[in-house]
């Protein structure tokens, strides 16, 4: 064995190795490096504090809130997206022009960048001058403050990630709805099998690994919710729509206390571990993998 | 075995994907990628090449560019190329990034509040022995002493006043004179007040105003009060005269005679509400003068400035902008930002920033000019603000007075939508929570 043969797959590793090492790799660290200061980023004294940024994260309410708020947000976003995404996939796996159609307006937002998004709906959303609220008006109904109240502006930007989300899980769903084999389902009808245990002894199970994937993304994606709150609300009013990643932004870039946001990083990257761990662990039991 | 492995792994490689973005995705976009990271000579001349940041589109973006491309052709040895970076948080997000990076503007826009931060943490060159050396050219005294308050720390002077504002009372006199209103007033929250009731009669909103920080500490002024104590380190706002506006504000919005906005569009709101006639008032920055007059022009409308209600005397903070030379540049970029900063900063091109977008002239040699006192009398809008500066005040610049402003902006949405706040709880809470960040 030549010293080439040796070395080559680590070459060829390299370039992706050095990538991810300096740019998650070693931010990880310094982050958890810095989490322990109390500097700004800039100045020359940089004060050792040890874990007295945490002590105070911790004892802050507006940061519970925020963990709260990401919370809620999570589970509304993830839930009602994949939910919302399986009924439109079952009905949209039909080859049909409007079929085809109704797939790809939902898939369109998509591929739109989310600050156009973000802007798109605060215009929408406007409570005076809105389309939204223009039609409930018309419709006889009261209107609603959207993101101006603290009681409707967290589920309005749960609205706004359904809406941008939908038709990529959905796409994915009839991707997986049309890789399960069609002698199946023959099975499953000579069975005599009802509409409904087709679904949930047949279907449900066939795209666990679909539905799986789109939970773990999904869960991913919202933990990580930022242009749309940076943009629409800015975490308010009265910290209702503020969350972890947003917090983390305000505190590093606009107070400038660097080490009391890396500290919220680093409680950001322990609570995100732990869950993903236990999704692992929960979900990979009940997921059917062919 | 195998299975387990993979799944941990793959949530190690998830977090640590996802935390990186959360720490660091924003600070990584903030530092631009521009070329002419500091002075680079261009060409084969020994001209300076040195970058500008700046806040803002619209008018005040339009007054920038056309002073820095002034400046370029007024002589052959500086290039500055100027560069807008959003509103001033923005702004202030990337300048500290970039300067973080190594890689900072040579001169740049700084909202006047975070001048302390900036100055404290080493930002910002120490502009004090250039002004004494070009005393004769810079004639530091001729600026208005009234803006001059944010532009020292610590006795030092880190900035020059530049695009410099007061928030001010716009009227539509159209408006109300229809209903019988004098449109001489009205000149106390009181007499706001009264004007609202015949407005609300009439349909219409006395007033859109989004619950603005800055707009609080004018009416704090109004009322007699501080926002701070005067070492800067506990909070004042939880007195009387701080809780007054406070009060006022919930009763007026109790009462359906004003509109508060909340949120990130409330600002906007305001502006569209007063455009749009379905409010009398707003209040606005002096920056806004050029661009309301045009829509008054627009729709039809007759449109007056006026000072901010006096509750028990007239009082405004003072806002906006001063240019500003980062630290760590070589001497030579250090000369060329400082007469970019002296080019910027004089008479003349004072009065074209007034003229063009309705900030402040920051000369008293501006204000005593034909060519101003000719404008004055044809636009008294524009002179509303000057008059004002009488009773301004200047911004407090603890570094942790951003964080504090936050706090309070809370507290005061909180007790106007909340029914059941009682306003002085709401801000002796903030208060509390305040004197925890002063203290430090």
């Amino acid at each position: 064995m030549t010293l080439w043969t040796k070395l080559r797959p680590y070459g060829m590793v390299a370039p992706a190795i050095i990538v991810f090492s300096l740019f998650f790799i070693y931010p990880i660290f310094y982050m958890i490096y810095l989490s322990m200061f109390d500097w700004n980023f800039v100045s020359p004294t940089k004060t050792f504090v040890g874990l007295q940024n945490f002590r105070d994260l911790l004892a802050e309410e507006d940061f519970r809130k925020v963990l709260s708020n990401t919370t809620i947000y999570t589970v509304l976003t993830v839930t009602l997206t994949t939910g919302l995404a399986l009924l439109l996939a079952l009905w949209l796996n039909k080859k049909s022009l409007f079929h085809g159609f109704v797939q790809g307006a939902i898939f369109s937002p998509h591929i739109i960048s989310l600050v156009s998004i973000s802007l798109l709906w605060s215009w929408l959303m406007d409570p005076e001058y809105g389309l939204l609220n223009w039609v409930i008006g018309l419709a006889g109904f009261d209107k609603l403050q959207w993101l101006s109240h603290p009681s409707t502006a967290l589920v309005s930007l749960v609205m706004v990630a359904v809406w941008k989300g939908l038709g990529y899980n959905a796409l994915v769903f009839i991707a997986g709805l049309q890789s399960i084999p069609a002698d199946i389902y023959e099975a499953a009808s000579l069975d005599r099998s009802k509409p409904w245990t087709t679904f949930t002894k047949l279907i449900l199970p066939m795209l666990s690994p679909t539905i799986f994937f789109l939970v773990i993304i999904n869960m991913i994606g919202s933990f990580q919710v930022f242009e749309t709150i940076a943009i629409m609300t800015q975490g308010g009013p009265i910290n209702s729509t503020n969350t972890l990643v947003y917090y983390i932004y305000e505190y590093g870039f606009r107070f400038f206390k660097i080490g009391y946001a890396s500290a919220a990083g680093v409680i950001l990257l322990v609570i995100v571990g732990i869950l993903t761990i236990i999704y692992f662990k929960l979900l990979s039991n009940r997921v059917h993998y062919r | 075995m195998i299975k387990k492995f993979t799944a941990l792994t793959l949530a190690t490689v998830m977090t640590a994907t996802l935390a990186a973005c959360g720490s660091n995705g924003a600070g990584g976009n903030a530092a631009t990628n521009s070329p002419n990271a500091e002075g680079v000579s261009a060409g084969s001349s020994d001209k300076i090449v040195i970058k500008y940041w700046y806040a803002f589109g619209g008018k005040a973006e339009e007054a920038k560019k056309h002073l820095v491309k002034e400046f370029n052709e007024s002589q052959d040895r500086i290039e500055v190329v100027a560069e807008h970076q959003g509103n001033y948080d923005d702004l202030h997000a990337k300048v500290q990034a970039a300067f973080a990076a190594g890689n900072a503007p040579a001169v740049s826009d700084l909202e006047i509040a975070s001048t302390g931060v900036f100055a404290r943490s080493g930002m910002l060159e120490e502009l004090t022995a250039f002004a004494e050396r070009d005393s004769a050219e810079l004639q530091l005294e001729d600026f208005n002493p009234g803006l001059m308050g944010n532009a020292y720390v610590d006795e030092k002077l880190y900035g020059l006043p530049f695009m410099r504002s007061t928030p001010i009372l716009y009227k539509n006199v159209t408006m109300l004179k229809e209903f019988g209103l004098d449109p001489e007033g009205p000149k106390s929250w009181d007499e706001l007040e009264q004007y609202a009731r015949v407005l609300k009669e009439k349909g219409k909103t006395g007033m859109t105003v989004p619950a603005d920080i800055w707009y609080y500490e004018a009416l704090v002024a109004q009322s007699g009060g501080n926002m701070l104590s005067d070492n800067g380190k506990s909070a004042a706002f939880n007195t009387p005269e701080g809780v007054a506006p406070v009060e006022y504000w919930k009763k007026m919005v109790g009462d359906g005679l004003i509109k508060i906005p909340v949120g990130d569009e409330a600002g906007a709101t305001a502006d569209k509400d007063w455009a749009n006639q379905l409010s009398a008032f707003k209040f606005g920055s002096t920056a806004g003068v050029n661009a309301s007059l045009e829509i008054a022009k627009g729709s039809g409308f007759e449109m007056q400035t006026s000072f901010m209600p006096a509750n028990k005397d007239y009082g405004v903070p003072t806002g906006g902008c001063q240019l500003v030379i980062t630290a760590n540049l070589s001497d030579e970029e250090k000369e060329a930002a400082w007469t970019f900063l002296k080019w910027m900063t004089t008479k003349e091109n004072t009065i074209y920033q007034h003229k063009n977008v309705g900030y402040l002239p920051t000369r008293l040699s501006a204000l005593e000019s034909e060519d101003l006192k000719a404008h004055f009398q044809e636009f008294p809008q524009y002179k509303v603000a000057v008059d004002q500066l009488e009773y301004a005040r200047p911004r407090p610049m603890e570094s942790a007075y951003p964080e504090v402003t936050k706090i309070i902006r809370e507290a005061i949405e909180k007790s106007i939508l909340d029914p059941n706040t009682a306003p002085q709880d709401a801000m002796n809470e903030a208060a509390e929570k305040a004197n925890k960040l002063l203290s430090k």
